[in-house]
């Protein structure tokens, strides 16, 4: 037990005489008092002190509640995290960077299928997995695939939440429009968005390299048409008839939209929508507490809905997974493993969940009922979205390929490229097809 | 031959503060001879139409950015993104709100510090390095000094968008991972060659006469190098310290890959991480960053355009 | 420096060791070139030939890639995505180039006046090259939004505009946007070298040509574009080379959208090496890079002026 520990677990408030016992036992390596709160199945190694690498926040409390975990983490166990942000783009080069050195952070809270870019470089995490879903499991179906390395039942990272990325849309606008019902099919959704742009209210999503609303959006209509860039078995099909339909589909759709959201990465559509540019786009939840905070007639005006029901007649809903990897360089895994099996106690994830007002959705089943989605009404849509999320590579492997596919944007760049007419349907799915064979050769 | 006196160095044996004096009051009065050598035929009007009319829409479009980014940085949030209550040239009720989260809220002095720590040591140990270099070619003039002469220039050839994925496994290998090192001992692969070619032309404009007697005296190469010639091309090195400092200040790919704590980063790159939040751009800090960011170069500039103008003259010049 | 020549040279009689390598040019010249060369060869030469070796194995991030030969170039050939980097790149370089040089060229002609507060006039016109590029191209990227652009605003109010400009949505709308931050950001460089070289043209030509009674123009063709030639050639040399493997601009403002209408080949490699975890074809990307910029360095050693400095010779 350190200096360092020893003085932490005095300010702790730990009693004299019970500080007094475990500095006097301490060196026969008994849990010490510091440690006693520190209820876990992974032990922290001695002196250990961690880095850990996220996405910088979308929304501020949430950020907030996380560090309040980070530090309680070091009262109760005594570990130090130094988090560092960066945004939502960068995690990735910095991670795969960071694998191909062997130096950087110790842990990477990422996205996607990030940690199948390198699942050599990571820890494997099975017995967390194993032991959370014991305790407030069982897992929803996706965090299973984009927990386990491709092809086996070995886990290389933990997705510890979801972000669900839904229609923002405000109600006066569809009011104006005169569409009297939120659409509930792809057709109704492509009427409405005709209404709308007569309206002046257009709907604007992203078809820029926007990780997370680009690829959400693009996703459910490739999917909602029965389209798919891989097969169960990994076998390219992008080149299909459904496909051509979606694409054709989302060209009318672009032409409804708001000018420039070829352009537009994942900020444009916040300010967009906030400022009355766009009466409709796809979010997380990160307008609406933004906007409660900021202008609370816009927070009144506005809701959430699910995605519609393309002809494939099922949901086809593609949110972000934020998966937690523990890098095999670092030289304290255990106490990587212990901070994930700390956050999932409930007095933090519970409280986190509240501070993420629905930003995040949990992967485990016991915090689906977090009142978080029931308090507030416009909120519950995302209730469900890890339950209901598709996984990266729709029915073929979340893997190494399934992450580059997406790290390339192939099918975002698909629908871009015939959207804006860059290239005609046939030559932007045949380009796709192509990069597609080439990553999964 | 005064007028090929524009950038000679100062008189030899006087090179001392009032000699440096002497030589810039040449400078201006030659630039002041070519002009009038230009200009006395043009009357005013004629001036105005084919002089500052077109000086003025340059410069114009030239700093508009800066205005645009310094009224962001000063505008509250609102008006950001509403351009019809208020005009969007102008700011009702300005905020220092951006400016004091910048200095007060973030490390965004620390960062400055960094910057201007890595690029100082790098831009001396370049300098340095530079020196030799130029010197050796220029007039020890060794065997093969004209091909690695060529083989500096040809240095320019090979962009950090090249080498930065190679080079982030060879910093790691020689443990400068996430330290200012890795950075202080990568950026004079950019400097190195332009501050080199940059002062053989310098080197060269120094009469080689000098030399020749101080050698006959017995003065040894170093002394000739630290006595005569270092003295004699002050311009030049400072033209070459500030171009590589610049360069320094501005690098990019390099500090975004080869540092990753928050705590290690550049300006440029630690206002972009700061100041992007998930999917929100602090447009207000960010422009304040830039510009505050922009400082230290300016106010280094502000006082040295004039040594840098006359050091790529010498540098042409031959 | 394994040219350096030992003991090549007749020496001045009996000379110790020490005081050969005192003297001895060759030898001090190897000294002299130490500590430039260590640079260069530990954080350049090394890189890219691992660079040049990278770019035929198949490494991905993460793993150590096995020799392919020329499989990644065999498969660029054939990629349009590559062509059009390729595309964009020759064009992002020409155009901005060649403005570069009209308008440094000309704002250099223009400083050359006299003019009320110049030193400062000068100062103001770097400001651009000052600024760190990735900051300004922010402000760029601020200025072309699409919904709040000043730009766009400007227009629509002096009613030439109805709608807001997409500058960065459209494919050719996004490759002049980035051009013209790209020329706004390089003229200042352009324009304050070719000023110091006007300040070396002799006033005593300009003299005897206006007593001859020239033209303005034929003093500009034959005094003072001949007396720059050397300094344009170097300043368009840097400004071409600059511009072929930019970077930062193009990822700051458009991340190579849309659709990689602007992708450059350097931003092209940074895609496919870092995010897409494809090293090996990254590293290719970057390799088809150096015979455009042998090009380039061939013709401005070659094609403009053949200057001994280039070399180093002695010429004096």
């Amino acid at each position: 037990m350190s200096i360092a520990e020893k003085t932490k677990a005095m300010r702790s408030g730990v009693a004299i005489a019970g500080l007094l016992v475990a500095v006097s036992i301490a060196g026969g390596g008994v849990t010490t008092a510091a440690q006693a709160a520190c209820d876990l199945q992974f032990k922290p190694e001695e002196g250990a002190e961690l880095t850990m690498l996220r996405w910088k926040r979308f929304i501020q409390s949430e950020e907030d509640a996380f560090m309040k975990i980070v530090e309680n983490f070091k009262n109760d166990c005594g570990v130090t995290i130094n988090v560092q942000n960066e945004s939502l783009d960068d995690v990735q080069p910095k991670a795969s960077v960071a694998a191909n050195v062997d130096q950087g952070p110790d842990m990477v809270w990422g996205l996607y299928s990030l940690p199948h870019l390198f699942p050599n470089k990571l820890v494997d995490v099975t017995d967390v997995a194993d032991l959370l879903a014991e305790k407030y499991g069982p897992w929803v179906p996706s965090a299973v695939k984009y927990g386990k390395k491709a092809g086996t039942d070995e886990w290389i990272d933990i997705p510890i939440a979801y972000n669900g990325n839904y229609i923002n849309y405000r109600k006066s606008a569809l009011e104006k429009a005169g569409v009297d019902k939120v659409p509930a099919t792809t057709d109704e959704f492509l009427e409405a968005a005709r209404k709308m742009k007569e309206a002046g209210m257009p709907v604007g999503m992203a078809l820029g390299h926007a990780t997370g609303d680009g690829n959400a959006w693009v996703h459910w209509a490739l999917w909602a048409h029965g389209g798919s860039l891989v097969d169960e078995n990994d076998q390219v099909i992008i080149n299909s008839p459904e496909t051509k339909q979606a694409v054709e589909y989302v060209k009318e759709l672009y032409g409804y939209m708001a000018p420039g959201v070829a352009a537009w990465n994942d900020s444009n559509n916040n300010k967009a929508f906030m400022s009355g540019e766009v009466g409709m786009t796809n979010n997380g939840a990160s307008i609406y507490p933004a906007a409660k905070k900021d202008s609370p007639e816009i927070a009144e005006d506005m809701d959430h809905a699910a995605w519609p029901i393309g002809p494939v007649g099922k949901p086809t809903e593609f949110h972000i997974a934020y998966p937690m990897m523990i890098f095999t360089y670092s030289k304290y895994p255990n106490a990587a493993k212990g901070f994930i099996e700390y956050l999932f106690q409930p007095e933090q994830y519970d409280m986190w969940l509240q501070a993420a007002v629905a930003y995040l959705t949990p992967p485990l089943e016991k915090y689906e009922s977090n009142s978080v989605f029931t308090d507030d009404p416009k909120l519950s849509v995302f209730a469900d979205a890890a339950r209901n999320t598709l996984t990266a590579g729709y029915e073929g492997s979340v893997g190494e390929k399934a992450a580059s596919a997406l790290a390339e944007f192939i099918v975002l760049d698909m629908f871009a490229n015939a959207a804006t007419g860059n290239m005609s349907v046939d030559d932007a799915i045949a380009q796709a097809e192509r990069q597609a064979k080439r990553v999964y050769r | 031959m005064t007028e090929t006196a524009v950038s000679k160095p100062a008189a030899p044996e006087d090179p001392g503060a009032y000699g440096r004096w002497r030589e810039r009051r040449r400078v201006r009065k030659a630039e002041e001879r070519s002009q009038s050598g230009m200009d006395y035929l043009m009357s005013t009007p004629r001036r105005v139409i084919t002089v500052y009319i077109p000086l003025a829409i340059i410069v114009f479009v030239l700093l508009f950015p800066f205005y645009w980014m310094f009224i962001t940085s000063i505008k509250p949030n609102e008006q950001l993104v509403d351009l019809d209550t208020v005009n969007p040239y102008w700011v009702v009720a300005p905020t220092l709100e951006h400016i004091f989260k910048l200095l007060f809220e973030t490390p965004y002095l620390h960062w400055m510090w960094n910057t201007m720590m890595i690029a100082l040591v790098a831009t001396f140990l370049s300098i340095v390095a530079s020196v030799l270099a130029a010197y050796a070619i220029v007039r020890l003039r060794y065997r093969g000094a004209q091909w690695i002469g060529g083989a500096i220039f040809l240095a320019y050839l090979v962009p950090p968008s090249i080498l930065f994925i190679p080079l982030s496994l060879i910093v790691v290998k020689y443990g400068l991972w996430d330290t200012p090192w890795a950075l202080i001992l990568t950026y004079p692969t950019i400097l190195i060659p332009f501050s080199t070619w940059l002062l053989m032309g310098y080197f060269k404009s120094i009469p080689f006469e000098l030399e020749e007697c101080a050698l006959i005296d017995g003065a040894s190469r170093w002394q000739i190098l630290t006595k005569i010639v270092l003295p004699l091309a002050v311009p030049g090195l400072i033209s070459a310290g500030i171009f590589a400092f610049t360069l320094c200040w501005n690098e990019f790919i390099y500090a975004l890959t080869f540092v990753s704590s928050p705590e290690k980063k550049t300006v440029p790159v630690a206002i972009i991480s700061e100041f992007v939040d998930g999917d929100i751009y602090r447009w207000g800090s960010l422009m304040a960053g830039a510009l505050l960011g922009s400082v230290p170069v300016a106010i280094v500039y502000m006082f040295f355009v004039n040594y840098y103008v006359s050091a790529m003259t010498g540098a042409v010049k031959e | 420096m394994a040219d350096a020549a030992i003991g090549t040279r007749a020496v001045p009689a009996e000379p110790t060791a020490w005081s050969r390598l005192k003297t001895n040019r060759h030898w001090l010249g190897a000294w002299f070139m130490m500590p430039a060369a260590a640079f260069l060869i530990l954080f350049l030469a090394y890189p890219l030939g691992l660079g040049i070796w990278l770019s035929m194995t198949d490494a991905r991030i993460g793993r150590d890639g096995i020799f392919v030969g020329l499989e990644n170039f065999i498969w660029l050939a054939d990629d349009p995505i590559f062509w059009l980097s390729v595309f964009n790149t020759l064009l992002y370089t020409g155009v901005a180039s060649v403005f570069k040089f009209a308008i440094g060229l000309y704002l250099a002609l223009l400083l050359n006046h006299h003019l009320p507060f110049k030193a400062f006039l000068r100062a103001m016109v770097l400001l651009p090259f000052i600024v760190p590029t990735v900051l300004s191209a922010i402000a760029f990227w601020w200025m072309y939004d699409p919904q709040f652009s000043i730009i766009s605003w400007s227009l629509k109010e002096l009613g030439w505009i109805d709608t807001n400009i997409n500058f960065l949505g459209d494919p050719w709308n996004a490759r002049w946007s980035v051009i013209f931050a790209n020329i706004w950001r390089g003229v200042p460089f352009v324009a304050i070298t070719l000023l110091a070289g006007l300040q070396t043209v002799p006033p005593s030509l300009y003299e005897a040509a206006t007593i001859d009674g020239a033209s303005r123009w034929q003093m500009f063709r034959y005094i003072t574009y001949p007396m720059l030639t050397p300094i344009i050639a170097v300043v368009m040399t840097f400004s071409v080379l600059f511009t072929f493997t930019d970077f930062q601009l193009i990822w700051a403002i458009t991340r190579g959208g849309p659709v990689n209408a602007t992708h450059l080949m350097a931003t092209l490699s940074y895609q496919r090496a870092i995010l897409g975890g494809y090293l090996g074809e990254g590293a290719a990307i970057s390799t088809a890079m150096i015979p455009f910029l042998l090009a380039a360095i061939m013709f401005s050693w070659f094609g403009l002026q053949r200057r001994k400095w280039q070399q180093g010779e002695a010429d004096d």
